[in-house]
């Protein structure tokens, strides 16, 4: 029985701590994907919450195999019931100031704190360019995004995202090499600073 | 090949997204093509720019934690729609942020208002340190919380308290007297104009002036903690609760006319037996605000459960003051009783509140508020109330804008609402007899503020219906639901309806409460108990779906009536890599009520490739998700209803075949 089967298995027998576990190992997978899914980061906690909330109740129902593509699925699904809810897809920016900014300024203030770590030069162009791989990521069609956050970020086999996406390989594929055309035209064309 | 590679097939080759053959053909271009290897390497550098956002979002120890905590503390099923409460929150939220703002720019810090007693001369001070035996170490600009060590104690300001108007000044109370006099605990306190609106004070039991200083005694008095003291006790000449149904909390303002004596008055209030926060206490006269002043409170040792302010008049006679405060206790809970028509297809709707007082005291004639909507508290009140000693003082506890919005912002809040507020007919059971009461609704943004017409007593311990509203012949529609997944093999009915004007509501949100839905039994109108569910706010527009639980009159029963496996597809070594599994499915849906019938039925496959074939016209499906169909039919009373379907699933490879006509369908 492999780890992840483990994991379950123990929760199923009632162990309190497998659940947690599960939560951590999972938990950063899961919601960049629901982050990038939905581009609001509170939306994207409650989504986190409501995955895991499925997966402790349906925990019974996995049957084995990759737990991670099954974590995925059920992500996925809770995405999908929110789009049915709401009847129109809230796919907002990835350029959430607040988080992003947030974010930035606390890595730019330990970068600086560091003090002789990072020239705020290099790091005010990097930003640039991070903001410039969002806004690329974020202006691709849903279907693309998810294939390629799933196959690229969360480094799923095609198949598995296959199976996460409820569609065949060959659409993933599909999806995939749309998806990385449009990307091509809008990334910048280097990572780093030229001086 | 001709020519160089395209940007595609570049992308194709390096994302291992080319079938095989095309993965050959471009190594091969590759091994003899600078010009595309560079084209590759150049791709390669821009999609590595993709991973400066890999890794970071990552799932805070907070999250996972609350995560685990929710998914363990599985929800109730709710039937109402969610996603259209993050507005509700985000506004209640922002209305909260406001009332908090609003208090901070009213209890702001005002120095040049900031009084503390006293000026006291340092010779009286240092006769009391004397009398005392007391070390004269203190500062005498102001007072400050203290702990004392025992002692001697004067008992003449008690004497006093008991003969006020004839009583000698005491001395003035220095701190170094404070230390002598025992374990008082003085708090300078705001002047009037600084009492904050949302902190409210209270007196219980009793308030009196204890000491009465003739004005020209420049020194505030000395008020020993003395246990037996006399006092007067001025009747509340009006009260006004405020109950917040979302916490355990009421802001409770009353009135008390005092009579004051030109110069220094103690007045002193007690609590027992009653769950006040004590740090929320303020006082403020109503009138001569000039010329009356509320300097101090000070909570004398070893008297538990009892203050004594200080106040500063340059009137004599009768000054009503507002004392205001938080208690817990006092609850309401509105509850809801429909009503279904013989035919199900309307619905009678009434709509209680219940107040409920278990606060420790009794509030006569008081004008009752009722709030809907979520207050932010840093304290329980009901733990607050318990402390022997409440140690802080009101302005620090709640002065830096965590206080929850008083009478005032309150009625600038309403005073910004422009919807016109509903009047709805009610009734009251009183103790004086029955009485005709409204209760008059107004929204105050996300806040809703229900007022009781007239006022009420409402005793300790008592609790007392209040009708709503009332409304007749709500279209209603009933739905029945077969779902094995989640129910098991149980029927589910369900009553829909909206709060809006078409749905003869809509004039108010319906705030949270139990709904209890009956029908008739019988043409003679006798009524019997269909089912009751527990509803969540639902604002105005706001459908709502009541879950009426298990419905014993229609059953629905599945039966699986052919199965056969087919199509099986092969691998290199033989081994079985597809099949398909064709399932005919027979279901039975039998209605013993005497009313027709919708009924829902909600089919799991267990996976996303399927097609299903229904020939039943008189049935409908559709596809509900990736695993589920979901079947509507009506079916008539008393009978049965039967219809057939055939599902054909695709296992391994087989998957496949279908993606491949559902995609040569688009």
């Amino acid at each position: 029985m492999g780890n992840d089967e483990s994991l379950i298995a123990a929760h199923l027998q009632g162990d309190p701590t497998a659940f947690r576990e599960l939560v951590r190992q999972y938990g950063d997978g899961v919601l960049g994907y629901l982050f990038r899914m939905t581009g609001n980061r509170d939306q994207a906690e409650d989504l986190f919450q409501e995955t895991f909330k499925r997966v402790h109740e349906k925990a019974h129902t996995y049957r084995g195999g990759s737990l991670k593509s099954w974590l995925f699925t059920i992500a996925t699904r809770v995405t999908i019931d929110l789009v049915r809810r709401r009847k129109r897809l809230t796919l907002i920016s990835l350029n959430q100031d607040s988080d992003c900014d947030d974010e930035n300024s606390g890595q730019q203030a330990s970068a600086l704190a560091a003090g002789d770590a990072v020239d705020p030069a290099d790091e005010m162009v990097k930003e640039e360019q991070k903001e410039q791989v969002r806004r690329a990521v974020e202006s691709l069609p849903v279907g693309q995004r998810a294939a390629l956050v799933l196959a690229y970020y969360q480094q799923l086999s095609y198949s598995e995202v296959a199976e996460v996406l409820g569609c065949s390989v060959g659409s993933v594929k599909t999806q995939m090499s749309r998806a990385l055309a449009t990307l091509a035209k809008r990334l910048p064309d280097s990572v780093g600073v030229t001086k | 090949m001709n020519g160089h590679l395209t940007e595609q097939q570049l992308i194709d080759y390096q994302f291992k997204l080319a079938s095989e053959a095309g993965m050959d053909e471009a190594r091969a271009h590759l091994e003899t093509c600078e010009a595309c290897r560079h084209r590759l390497e150049q791709l390669a550098r821009k999609f590595a720019s993709l991973d400066l956002l890999r890794g970071e979002i990552k799932a805070s120890e907070a999250l996972v934690a609350k995560t685990v905590e929710n998914a363990a503390t599985r929800s109730l099923r709710r039937t109402l729609s969610l996603p259209r409460f993050a507005w509700l929150g985000a506004t209640a939220a922002a209305l909260v942020v406001g009332v908090a703002l609003l208090l901070v720019s009213n209890l702001g810090p005002r120095p040049q208002r900031q009084i503390y007693t006293t000026n006291a001369p340092v010779e009286e001070k240092n006769a009391v340190a004397t009398q005392t035996g007391a070390e004269s170490a203190a500062e005498p600009e102001r007072l400050v919380a203290q702990d004392a060590v025992g002692g001697a104690r004067d008992r003449q300001s008690g004497s006093a308290a008991a003969k006020p108007q004839m009583a000698p000044a005491p001395a003035a109370p220095t701190n170094d007297s404070l230390k002598a006099e025992g374990l008082a605990r003085s708090v300078p306190v705001r002047a009037p104009e600084e009492t904050p609106h949302g902190v409210t004070t209270n007196v219980l039991g009793a308030a009196a002036p204890v000491v009465q200083l003739d004005v020209t005694e420049e020194k505030p008095p000395f008020a020993p903690a003395s246990a037996i003291e006399l006092v007067v006790l001025p009747r509340r000449e009006n009260v006004q609760l405020t109950i917040y149904n979302a916490e355990d909390l009421t802001l409770v303002r009353e009135r008390r006319n005092l009579t004051l004596k030109r110069g220094w008055n103690w007045l002193q209030f007690m609590w027992a037996g009653t769950l006040i926060d004590p740090t929320s206490l303020a006082l403020e006269p109503l009138e001569h605000k000039g010329e009356v002043e509320v300097r101090q409170l000070v909570f004398p040792p070893r008297l538990r459960e009892s203050g004594r302010w200080l106040i500063r008049s340059e009137v004599s006679g009768q000054v009503p003051f507002e004392m205001t405060y938080l208690t817990s206790g006092l609850s309401w809970r509105a509850f809801y009783m429909g009503t279904l028509a013989q035919d199900e297809k309307t619905m009678h709707l009434e709509s209680y509140v219940r107040v409920a007082n278990n606060s420790g005291e009794d509030y006569e004639n008081a004008q009752t508020r009722l709030i809907v909507g979520q207050v932010h508290l840093l304290d329980e009140i009901a733990t607050l109330a318990q402390r022997q000693y409440p140690y802080d003082s009101p302005a620090n506890l709640y002065g830096e804008g965590d206080a929850i919005g008083g009478p005032e912002d309150e009625k600038e809040l309403g005073d910004k609402d422009t919807s016109k507020p509903a009047v709805v007919t009610g009734f009251m059971g009183d103790l004086e007899g029955l009485e005709r009461k409204e209760v008059r609704k107004e929204g105050l943004s996300e806040y809703f503020l229900y007022t009781i017409e007239g006022t009420e007593t409402i005793p300790n311990e008592w609790g007392k219906r209040l009708l709503s509203f009332e409304a007749n012949d709500i279209p209603v529609t009933s739905l029945y639901k077969y779902d094995q997944e989640r129910w098991g093999d149980q029927t589910v009915q369900f009553l829909s309806f909206a709060n809006d004007e078409k749905h003869k509501l809509g004039q108010t949100p319906l705030p949270d409460g139990m709904v209890r839905v009956y029908g008739r039994a019988d043409g003679q109108g006798h009524l019997s108990y269909v089912g009751g569910t527990a509803v969540k706010y639902i604002p105005v527009g706001e459908e709502i779906e009541l879950d009426l639980g298990s419905a014993r009159l229609v059953a629905v029963k599945p039966e699986l009536t052919d199965y056969r496996a087919e199509n099986h597809t092969f691998d290199r070594n033989g081994d079985v890599s597809g099949w398909d599994e064709v399932q005919t499915w027979r279901i039975e849906v039998a209605n013993a009520r005497t009313l027709p019938i919708d009924i829902e039925v909600t089919r799991d496959f267990e996976t996303a490739y399927w097609t299903l074939k229904l020939e039943d016209k008189g049935v409908s499906y559709e596809k509900y998700d990736v695993n589920h169909a979901r079947f509507k039919l009506m079916a008539e009373p008393r009978s049965k209803r039967v219809f057939e379907y055939t599902v054909t699933t695709y296992h391994g490879v087989r998957e496949q075949s279908l993606t491949n006509v559902q995609d040569s369908r688009k």
